[in-house]
């Protein structure tokens, strides 16, 4: 809540006490006078109070607590839960039931349902340590990084093309998504992961890797035609440093870019510096995809094409040394005026013969390639053996969409009055949040750009970063129960929610940075094996009355699946999932009335069959026109960072999911797959699709009221004309089960597991 | 119910609110609407709950007394309009253009007196018998200035955009309470059957900061929630049954799922998320026949069409969804928020970099709906029980950064809003701000006397319009009940 101690402070923010230097007008320019003074003076703004906000403190280790029931005890995590309910005299919700949980567990690290198969091993024995197991295995699929990679893809605001009116196609980017991908299965350290996303380029083991986890930067909406050149450029500087303080520091930075911020001890200045730091990134002319690797492969490629331009020049010596032979000779079969547009000298030809010369220029080249005297011929294929050569020796490199910065001379920056670029203030140098430091890092240029961002990552990346482990702990922690332990997940600032259980979230952080060693994987296993994890969803009135909000977690929370393990689980369980990775994004299907009332109607050609049943990480995400099934359930603004979905449960949602094209779809072939696989007795069918979709038998009411539907609608639709036709026995059957999976698909329990 | 009573909505023939009693038995339900959903559909009796605490004839509540509006369509100016080139003219400000502010009084964010007097660009007109003075950029709504009410004092807790839209949509900065659609569902119930209650479109180039936490029904039920639609033409998806799927087995279907779900919801009571899932299915189900004809603005004639704009770039967008307010009230929406602007800054009112270009753009957008609006109401006899409500967040401040520079920075301290339609006196300026535009002075209203007041017009009382959570009685106004108030002078 906002505390009134917030509300008074910022009318009077901390920049009263900064003197306001006279602007001065000079030369049709504004300048500010006094700039160190000024510059100066900012830091002075930021007090010792202002360092002492819980989240800028150093992260220790706290004590486990000790606990009235050790029996419940798995972990670390269970310890700090359980000693705050038992000091309300609570107890935690019991266990859940290994079906649940183990379905809960695979949606959560996996985001598809476990297969039958998988569930009959697991419930054979369903121990703790069997659990764990599947931790551990679940953690080594690949789907693990499918799933989570996605988390990660709505932080760093990533889509496909670059929005506003020609929302163009961001040529390769998804490359990112599968560096995200990989990164997370291979559990690439965090600390890395920071390291190559924000500074993968100037790395010293720099590769094509780190390269394209740069593409970070550049994932953000992009104007092709702004009003103000100058000033969207500043613009798109902001994108970089309010997606980048928010997704690693939780520090919303973006708010002190015209003054400083409101409510945390952040200046301007510290926005500036930040801006400083940035800035010398470039984008590449016409929006460019580019080549991604280390510099040593740049140069070699450099390099070859050197020699192979050396090696066409000598092939192009040897087509104009029998050019004029070639021409006259009547060996061609170009029309005369074609081989007459060749022969005039290049100043004189008219337009129409330079036209000639263009369209025919290939076709001439070839016919005289192949009419070579042999020893011409020889030479000729001798070049192109060794072009051929160096280019396999030395393959293109792949593309990716990022910027770039290839010089080591930065541009100079300036604190920019109001935010505006046409209001230089004083001149800025890189640095680091003043709250944060004690001093200014010194920054050195490299050979190739100017090593700023490195200093920024590491930084960032450093173990004794308060905020960074804080930040990446609560965020997982957010997705596996919904909530974080600071609840505003983006914001660790003074607005932002206090932690419901501090002392966990610094034990958790430093156990990740200093136990772990900043893996992701073993920050899972970690969570998933608590006992805090395998609660059930019970609720209970008393503490739901005391505690409505679940802050202390005295039960598994409610979480509905984000549209992308909905829509996976679905395919999974009606058998059409395609499990290709990585390439170019997927375009699902948008009904024919969204795309008509969209100005330009050749906007999207839907992927065929196959492709549109791979996972819904891989679908193409275009700004101007998201897929209506992924907007309606909740899928997240492509405008900016997003920290957490919106869940909402409202009709349009029960269309789509009901009504809609895919569902109904999936649904014949989830009765498809029941009859293939369980033959045709009615009740087998109900319990096998039950099992594939929500992993558990029905119970007796459960059954019951699929049994009496089966039987009247499939009794109804043979005693009625279905469009003029009578359906057998068998085909009315058949059409209720699909109508039983629809309904499966749809039930609460499918989107909200237990 | 008698004004001076604390409203229960919940008061029941046993002394004790249905609120605690289906807290007893439910295991935490809470809200009236939604029970009055459920046990109209037979929910509770179905699951055996005592009949006579739920005996509730319809879904609509009667108000705590007549309000004037049955209906509300909120013109959400995303961005922040800045009041000195809209609804506030300032001749002191041109006098001044274009020289250091000297005053005292600290404005703008960061509290920070920086910039230079900025005279509006923009002529002021009077209009109607009251002589409203209207800025040229609203030539359209202009027209209705004797129905407009015009409060120039308003004043807000934050500068901050995400702040100022949920302090402006949930009287809260912070993320998490119910929004004013909300607590009229809450207050009022649903009126129609057949549509959602409370209904909300966003600007195609975005949605608002939070974005639906500015139309959550926060700690109350989920089913209290605003019901966002598509842009672009096609507000709802999906309403035709499957082809290949006859009328009969799409009930049959339906009610199958719905007796599975209420079995589910019997193992896992409480959760208000399940129970407004399983209303949504119902609630889509009765959408099928009743939205398509509700969205289909092919049916309006050719002149209404134009009237709205349909037929311009410029203005289609905001036209279709003010034809589409209409058509929603007219069936019964008690609620409908539409927003003008959002996205990246100059994308919404935010006029940063250039107000003048910016506010032309917005303005030219949304001032031709408005008022096609206005004159549709009126002649189809909905103006009486519809209020209007037009403003951002907060407003913009009197400076620009420098000399000739056309942007504005957000003020929180003093902005306009304006109200019209149902209860409300046209023609009238309340309040007023300081000499240059800085900070609301005369007849101050805060972002929660705004919100007392249009509950006060719907029929509901924001003192005694209170919901039970987390150990107190909130309020849409927040914790003290007289710290806010009925702006009496606006009333008609």
């Amino acid at each position: 809540m906002l505390s009134p101690k917030h509300i008074e402070r910022f009318p009077g923010s901390r920049v009263l006490h900064i003197a306001i230097p006279a602007l001065v007008l000079l030369g049709g320019r504004l300048i500010a006078d006094e700039s160190e003074d000024q510059l100066a003076a900012y830091d002075a703004s930021i007090v010792q109070s202002d360092r002492e906000h819980w989240a800028y403190m150093p992260v220790r280790r706290p004590q486990v607590p000790a606990v009235d029931d050790p029996e419940w005890i798995r972990t670390p995590i269970d310890n700090f839960i359980l000693v705050k309910l038992e000091q309300q005299g609570w107890r935690p919700a019991p266990a859940a039931q290994p079906y649940d949980l183990l379905r809960r567990l695979y949606l959560d690290l996996i985001g598809l349902p476990p297969t039958i198969a998988q569930q009959g091993r697991f419930l054979a024995n369903p121990t703790a340590e069997q659990f764990d197991e599947q931790v551990d295995q679940l953690l080594r699929q690949k789907g693990y990084g499918e799933r989570w990679a996605r988390h990660w893809l709505d932080l760093a605001r990533y889509a496909e093309s670059n929005g506003y009116e020609r929302d163009a196609e961001k040529r390769h980017v998804w490359r990112y998504r599968d560096y995200v991908i990989d990164a997370l299965n291979e559990d690439k350290p965090y600390d890395r992961f920071i390291l190559e996303q924000l500074a993968g380029d100037e790395l010293t083991d720099r590769s094509t890797e780190t390269v394209l986890a740069t593409s970070f930067y550049r994932l953000g909406s992009w104007d092709d035609e702004p009003a103000d050149f100058a000033q969207y450029r500043h613009d798109q500087i902001d994108d970089i440093i309010r997606t980048t303080s928010q997704v690693f520091l939780g520090l919303s930075m973006g708010c002190a870019r015209c003054h400083d911020h409101k409510f945390d001890a952040l200046t301007m200045l510290d926005y500036y510096r930040m801006s400083a730091i940035m800035a010398p990134m470039k984008r590449p002319a016409r929006d460019a995809d580019i080549p991604a690797g280390s510099i040593e492969q740049l140069e070699q490629i450099a390099e070859r094409d050197r020699v192979i331009e050396g090696l066409r020049n000598q092939q192009q010596k040897l087509r104009a040394s029998f050019r004029d032979e070639f021409l006259t000779s009547g060996l061609s079969t170009l029309e005369q005026k074609v081989l007459s547009a060749f022969m005039i000298p290049v100043a004189e030809r008219n337009s129409q013969q330079k036209q000639l010369v263009t369209t025919h220029q290939a076709e001439l080249d070839q016919q005289l390639e192949a009419a070579f005297p042999p020893h011409t011929k020889h030479r000729f294929d001798d070049f192109q053996r060794r072009i051929t050569q160096l280019q396999e020796q030395t393959p293109d490199l792949p593309k990716g969409y990022f910027l770039l910065e290839e010089r080591n001379k930065p541009p100079r920056s300036y604190l920019l009055l109001r935010g505006r670029a046409a209001s230089p203030g004083p001149e800025v140098q890189p640095g680091l949040p003043t709250v944060l430091v004690r001093e200014q890092p010194s920054f050195h240029e490299h050979e190739r750009s100017t090593g700023r961002r490195l200093v920024f990552a590491k930084w960032i990346a450093h173990a004794k970063n308060p905020l960074t482990a804080r930040v990446i702990v609560n965020r997982v922690w957010q997705y596996h129960f919904g909530e974080g332990i600071v609840r505003t997940p983006s914001d660790f600032g003074v607005m932002g929610d206090s932690p419901t259980h501090p002392e966990l979230l610094d034990w958790l952080a430093y156990w990740f940075v200093n136990d772990a060693n900043w893996s992701l994987k073993k920050l899972h296993r970690l969570i998933a094996c608590s006992n805090t994890y395998r609660m059930s969803k019970a609720s209970n009135s008393e503490y739901a009355q005391a505690d409505p909000a679940n802050r202390l977690l005295w039960r598994f929370p409610y979480q509905r699946l984000q549209v992308e393990a909905i829509r996976d689980s679905i395919l999974a369980s009606s058998g059409r999932l395609n499990r290709k990775m990585y390439g170019p994004g997927v375009k699902l299907d948008i009904p024919e009335v969204v795309i008509e009332s969209h100005a330009d109607r050749n906007i999207w050609e839907a992927s065929g069959r196959e492709e549109q049943s791979r996972r819904t990480v891989y679908a193409f995400v275009k700004r101007s026109i998201v897929v209506p099934m992924l907007e309606v359930l909740d899928f997240c603004d492509t405008t900016r960072s997003a920290e957490k979905r919106n869940i909402t449960s409202v009709s349009p949602q029960a269309l789509t999911l009901f009504n809609g094209d895919f569902v109904t779809q999936q649904a014949k072939y989830l009765a498809e797959r029941v009859i293939r696989e369980v033959g045709d007795d009615p009740t087998a069918q109900v319990a096998h699709a039950w099992q594939l979709a929500l992993c558990r038998l029905p119970n007796d009411e459960e059954h019951r009221a699929m049994a009496d539907f089966l039987e009247t609608e499939t009794q109804r639709s043979i005693s009625e004309l279905n469009e003029g036709e009578v359906l057998t026995a068998d085909r009315a059957h058949r059409r209720a089960l699909v109508q039983v999976c629809r309904v499966i698909y749809n039930l609460n329990e499918f989107s909200y597991p237990n | 119910m008698n004004g001076g009573q604390r409203f229960r909505p919940n008061d029941t023939p046993c002394h004790r609110t249905r609120r605690e009693f289906l807290w007893e038995v439910g295991g935490g339900f809470a809200g009236l609407g939604l029970i009055d959903l459920l046990s109209r559909d037979g929910f509770f009796t179905n699951r055996g709950v005592a009949a006579n605490a739920l005996k509730t004839p319809s879904t609509l509540k009667p108000p705590q007394f007549p309000g004037k509006a049955k209906h509300c369509i909120f013109l959400f100016m995303n961005g922040a309009p800045s009041q000195v080139d809209t609804f506030d003219p300032k001749p002191t400000l041109t006098k001044f253009d274009g020289t250091p502010y000297k005053g005292k009084a600290k404005f703008g964010s960061g509290g920070r007196a920086i910039g230079y007097l900025a005279q509006s660009t923009f002529r002021f007109h009077q209009h109607g018998e009251s002589g409203l003075p209207i800025s040229e950029i609203f030539p359209h709504t202009a027209r209705y200035a004797d129905e407009l009410c015009v409060i120039r004092s308003m004043y807000a807790d934050t500068a901050a955009h995400a702040s100022g839209c949920l302090q402006m949509n949930t009287g809260d900065v912070q993320i998490g309470s119910p929004s004013l659609g909300s607590w009229m569902s809450y207050g009022l119930g649903t009126e129609s059957r057949n549509l959602p209650g409370f209904v909300v479109m966003t600007d195609p180039r975005g949605g608002p900061i939070s974005s639906a936490s500015n139309w959550s029904s926060g700690y109350m039920p989920a089913a209290y929630q605003g019901t966002l639609f598509r842009n672009g033409g096609t507000p709802l998806l999906d309403l035709a049954t499957p082809q290949g799927v006859g009328d009969r087995t799409q009930r049959h279907s339906l009610d199958l799922l719905e007796r599975l779900n209420r079995e589910h919801l019997a193992r896992h009571p409480g959760e208000s998320e399940l129970v407004a899932r399983i209303i949504s299915y119902e609630l889509a189900y009765r959408m099928q026949s009743s939205a398509t004809e509700a969205v289909d603005l092919e049916s309006e004639d050719a002149r209404t069409r134009e009237m709205y704009g349909l037929n311009n770039k410029l203005t289609s967008d905001f036209g279709n969804k003010c034809l589409t307010a209409r058509r929603l009230i007219e069936r019964g929406v008690r609620f409908v928020q539409l927003y003008s602007g959002g996205g990246h800054l100059e994308d919404t009112w935010d006029g940063h970099t250039d107000c003048i270009s910016n506010h032309k753009l917005h303005a030219g957008e949304t001032d031709q709906p408005i008022s096609a609006l206005i004159t549709d109401l009126k002649q189809r006899g909905l103006w009486d029980e519809t209020l209007i409500v037009w403003g951002g967040e907060f407003g913009r401040t009197p400076t620009s950064e420098g000399v000739g520079k056309p942007g504005r920075d957000h003020n929180w301290l003093g902005f306009s809003m304006w109200l019209a339609g149902a209860g409300i006196r046209g023609g009238q300026v309340i309040g007023a701000t300081d000499e240059l535009g800085f900070a609301a002075v005369e007849d101050r209203v805060h972002v929660s006397d705004l919100h007392a007041t249009i509950l006060h017009l719907m029929g509901l009382d924001h003192r005694h319009l209170t919901y039970f959570y987390n150990g107190l009685d909130r309020r849409l106004t927040g914790p003290d009940e007289e710290r806010y108030h009925v702006v009496q002078q606006a009333l008609a």
